[in-house]
Parts: C-alpha cells; structure tokens; sequence
C-alpha cells in the first residue's frame, strides 16, 4: 500500500506546484553548500593524509615552535639553526638528519619562465632516505650527482609545467644553467610533483639560505624506538635552547612522527569538516522550516481533505504516512537538486586549480557523500513534515468535515 | 425487535462546551436500527439531525450514552478500529458530496478500497463496474470540477459503495440538487435498499422518500419527539 500512498503524496505536491518547487529550494540550497564544501574539504584531507602516508613511519619531522601555535611559527619565519640540526643529529638514535629545503624562484626553460618551486635534496648524504622514506622514485633518467648541475624534476614538469621538456635539456635559474637528468615518478601530490629537485649545496649557494632550514626530517635508526627518539630530540633541542636563553629567549620545538602529523592533519580537517558543516546544516534548517512552513498551511488547507480521509477509513497512521511522505519528497528532490550543482561546484574547483597549480585542491565525491547528503534531505524532509503530520493525524473526522476552505 | 440492531443508541448525549456555556445538541437519545431498515431522520435547521447521523456513523462520539455498532461500544473503539468500521461496514455520502478534487472520478470511487488493502486491479475494476452501474462510464476520467453537482453526488455513492458495507449513511444527498436531480439520487438509495440489502439511514426533507421509509425519526431540539416504525415494510427486506 506505500505505493498507493506515494502516489497520493506525489498528487498532492503537485496540486500545489509553485509552493513545493520554493520548499524544495530552500532545501537545494542549504544540500548544495554542504555538498560543495564537504567535498572539498573531504578532498583536501585525502591529498594530505595521502602525502603523508607516504612518509615512512621511521621519519620524524622537526620544526620550531610549538605546535598548537604552529600558524605563528610559520608566518614568523621562525627557523631552525644550524646548532638545532646539528643537536638533531647528534641524538641517540637519529640515522640522518635532513634540512627540508624549499623555495619559489622563476626559471626559464628555452623561452619561457615560469616560477616553480626549488627544492634542495641532500644527494650525497641521505639519497636513500629520499627514494626509501619520502617515495621519490626515478621513472625516467637518473639521480642528479652532488655538486653538480643537474636537475631532477617532479612527474608534471614535462607534462604541464614545460610540456615537452626533455632529460638532457637545460634550465635557467637564476642566470646558471641546469641540466635535466631525471624525472621521478609520481609522489600522489600536485606540489611535489610541480618541483625541481638539485643538490642540497647548490640550492643554498641559489637561493642564499645558507644557514638553518625551516624544517628537518630526521631517520630514526633501526632498533630504536620512533616515539623514543622524537621525544629524546625534543628534549635534547629544549635543554639546548636554555643554554642559551639568556641571549635568545626560550624556544620550543615541535618533533612529530608520522603518525602524530597524520592525526593532528586528520583532526584540524575533521575540524574543518565540522564547521563546514554545522554553517551548512544551518542553511538546511531554514530549509527544513520552510518544509514545515508548507506543510503545515497544506494541513490548514487540507482539513477538509483530511476528514474525507478519515470518513472513508484511512487510519492516523495513514494520513501521518501521507503527510511525512510529502515532506520526505520535498527533501529528497531539494537534496538531489543541491547535490548535483554542489557536487558539480567541487568538481569545477578541482579543475580551476589543475591548471593554476597553487590552488591545486581535490573534491572528494563518493557513494558516500552522496547517500548520505540524500538520507541527511529525507530525515530533513520527514522531521519538519513530522509535526504537522500529526497535527494532520490527530483532527477529528467529524470537525475536519466541517471545515470550510 | 427481534433481530439484533446493527446501530444502537442508549441514551446518547453530545454537548459542546463553549467557556461558560454547555450546548447539548443531542439530548438523551436512545435509538435502534435493524438490519435492512430505511431510516429517515426528519426535523429542522440546527435541532441535531447531522449531529445524530455522526454518531450513527461513527464519525463522532457522545459525551455520554453509548452508541453500539454491532452491539459494540464505539467509545470503547481504538481510532485504528473506528476508522476500519467506517470504512468496511459503513459508506457515507454527504451533502456537499466531499470528493477529492486532484482525484478523477475512478480514484475518487477507489480510494476507500486502498485502505482496505485492495490491489489496483480489484480496486479499478470495482470502481469501474460501480460507476458504469450508475452511468457515469463516460466520466471516469473526470475531475470533480468538471461534472455536475448529480454526477459528483453519484460519484459520492459509488465511493460509498465501494468497500461493499451493510450501511449507507447519507447527509441530506439531494439537498444541493435541483429537484429532478435529486429524485433519481433518491431512486438510486431506495434501488440500494430494495436490490442490494443496504441498510439506509438518510437525513432529508423529501417527502417521497419518507414514504417509502421502514423507520421515520422526527427530532427537535436534539431530542426524539416521534420514532415510527413500520413494520411492514421492514418485513419486506427480510432475506
């Protein structure tokens, strides 16, 4: 009998077309902001956590500044000195320290420039730790020589950046000439396979950061215990930084292993997520009122209607039925109506930023944002519907007869 | 009466309570109907016909008294159970015939069957079988809008008759036609009592109709002032 009842619900809805299409917009809109954000903010968190997961769990990262203030530390340029590497390395414990070097500067290829990112690899002392830990992996060509003019570039290079650049070619930076010797393989990130990787030296002597390193990545040796160590290099740059705290001031330090990043990366986005949401759920509230709105002056309206009904033995739990499934219905089209344009918006961001590569963002859009962003509209839908539904329910036949429209 | 009347009242009040004011528009009621009668309810504007027919059937209930519907207590009724007996045992048709307007003629007469639980196939064929019986064949389609007031009221007769119920409780049915009009809505019940066994209660002011009547009620000012039964004519249904 559902079917019956649908079919009724669907009669009724479209008795009173203009009002059920501006309900279900006010749904479309509050489905259609929810969907495009949460896709969004869904995709970033998987490109991060990606990236991450390609961090081997022997890695720990070490920046200045504690991290709960981590925005200060890094828009303050605050930075890693040569002492606070040199305390890293000499942890117990700690295989290889690497400084995590990276900068913008304008290159030319043949006759085009472009600003790419620099990135200094340390070639001659942790090569294995790059190709192991970080996922840099050759695809074509070889390893730049330490010392030496030579560039590796990240998989998009010849692609998208140069597209058609060769290994064995050469580029300009900054008035010196580099020769292409490598491409790697691709590392799941659009920024890291956008970049040019050289020689560690040679990236200081370019860019003039000679000294210190934002971040370092150290390698915790085998046989050790990550945490232990991260905690040790902690301990061993604080205690440091006291030695010198009547020059400098204390200083904290930040040492997270891979999987501390990757839970404090899932937090703040799953924090993001949730603002993200409440902001859209409040669009769909309204939405959720206008449903009631409707379907409560459709009760007012239809009070005749309803005793009908009820004189030709249709239960309360009939009409209850009727009513919710109006209110569902208007849900649901306002969800499928927000989450196409919304999901679409997502995509359509996603391929704004593939060809401008700094706002290189992935929209996340799977079975399950979909069935949940259609069963969030129907529980909508039936909830604001609910009340009058049961106002609907609960006249009384004799007295709905009565009522003149 | 020897048989078991199938609607029974034992002294029925109904009082609406406005503030301070008490307003009983039925007062101490007590009324039986066999199976099979034709009851006509007889009285003027406002002295409780319509009041008197709800509780017959069982859209209402007394304040006190008690109405019996197969020698059950209505009041003591769920709603799910009042709602079933409205719709399997009892067909209304009303004065103001009470059709639903986004429903053509055929899901008008059809739709009481749906709460019964009847498929589409039944419920059409049922529907359409009842309406071509009232020569509204060519009508099926049809929105209520879009028929005269006497097609509407045949419409509300064949939807009353749909669910096949032992009493057809009808409000005055001819009281928005013209005379000629409302005759043959007349003929139509006397046919569903005469050839199909109803049991009719009818509130009306057509003197015709009283003459075929098995039970006259006359009310005013919600009390009983004359209960006549010919028996006779009641003898005449018997099967």
């Amino acid at each position: 009998m559902l079917k019956e009842y649908f079919k009724i619900a669907v009669k009724n809805l479209k008795t009173r077309q203009l009002r059920s299409w501006l309900t279900i917009l006010g749904i479309v809109i509050g489905v259609f902001l929810i969907m495009s954000l949460l896709s969004l903010s869904q995709g970033l968190k998987n490109t991060v956590l990606q990236q991450l997961k390609a961090v081997g769990t022997d890695i720990v990262m070490i920046m200045p500044g504690s991290i709960s203030d981590i925005m200060t530390t890094m828009m303050g340029g605050v930075e890693l000195s040569d002492e606070d590497l040199e305390v890293v390395k000499n942890t117990r414990g700690v295989e290889v320290v690497i400084p995590n070097l990276y900068k913008g500067e304008i290159v030319k290829y043949q006759n085009e420039s472009k600003t790419a990112i620099l990135y200094g690899i340390d070639i001659r002392n942790a090569l294995d730790v790059y190709v192991n830990d970080m996922g840099m992996k050759i695809a074509t060509g070889r390893w730049a020589l330490p010392g030496k003019r030579e560039l590796v570039v990240g998989s998009l290079v010849p692609t998208d950046i140069f597209p058609g650049m060769k290994i064995g070619t050469t580029i300009n930076i900054k008035g010196r000439q580099f020769e292409i010797v490598g491409v790697l393989k691709s590392m799941g990130s659009k920024q890291d396979d956008s970049m040019l990787g050289l020689d560690i030296d040679l990236y200081r002597d370019i860019t003039g950061a000679r000294k210190g390193a934002p971040q370092a990545i150290a390698k915790i040796a085998p046989g050790f215990s990550v945490d232990q160590v991260a905690k040790d290099i902690k301990n061993n740059l604080e205690e440091q930084a006291k030695r010198r705290a009547g020059q400098q001031g204390e200083s904290s330090y930040s040492v997270l292993t891979s999987d501390a990043m990757s839970g404090i990366v899932g937090n703040i986005m799953g924090i993001i997520q949730v603002v993200v949401f409440a902001f859209g759920s409040i669009a769909v509230l309204v939405g959720g009122i206008g449903i009631m709105n409707t379907m409560y002056t459709s009760v007012r309206e239809r009070t005749r209607e309803i005793g009908i009904l009820k004189a030709v033995g249709a239960k309360n739990s009939t009409i209850v039925l009727i009513f919710l499934m109006e209110s569902g219905i208007i849900g649901l089209v306002g969800g499928l109506g927000g989450m196409i344009p919304g999901l679409g918006l997502a995509k359509l961001i996603q391929a704004i930023g593939q060809v401008h590569p700094m706002f290189y963002i992935e929209a996340s859009v799977s079975p399950g944002i979909i069935l949940f962003g259609l069963f969030f509209s129907f529980g909508v839908g039936c909830l604001s519907g609910f009340f009058p539904a049961r106002t609907a329910a609960k006249l009384k036949p004799v007295e709905a007869l009565k009522h003149y429209e | 009466m020897a048989v078991q009347p199938v609607i029974k009242l034992e002294k029925v009040w109904k009082t609406y309570q406005f503030d301070h004011l008490a307003l009983s528009v039925l007062k101490n009621i007590s009324l039986e109907i066999a199976p099979g009668a034709f009851v006509v309810i007889l009285g003027p504007s406002g002295s409780g016909k319509s009041t008197l027919l709800n509780m017959l059937g069982c859209l209402d209930l007394p304040t006190k008294g008690v109405v019996y519907l197969d020698g059950r207590d209505i009041a003591k009724m769920s709603e799910d159970e009042l709602a079933q007996a409205r719709g399997r045992k009892i067909g209304f048709v009303f004065q103001q015939f009470n059709l639903l307007q986004n429903l053509n003629a055929l899901e008008n007469v059809a739709l009481p069957m749906i709460f019964q639980g009847k498929s589409e196939l039944v419920r059409t064929k049922r529907a359409e079988s009842l309406l071509t019986s009232l020569g509204l064949q060519e009508r099926i389609a049809h929105r209520p809008s879009e028929l005269s007031g006497g097609e509407q009221q045949r419409i509300a007769i064949a939807r009353a008759l749909v669910n096949d119920p032992e009493i057809i409780v009808a409000d005055e049915p001819t009281g928005n036609l013209d005379s000629t009009t409302g005759k043959k809505i007349m003929e139509i019940l006397i046919d569903l009592h005469k050839n199909e066994k109803k049991t009719i209660v009818v509130v009306t002011h057509d003197p015709t109709i009283a003459d075929y009547s098995s039970q006259i009620v006359h009310i005013k000012d919600g009390e009983i002032v004359e209960n006549h039964i010919n028996h006779e004519k009641m003898v005449l249904w018997k099967k």
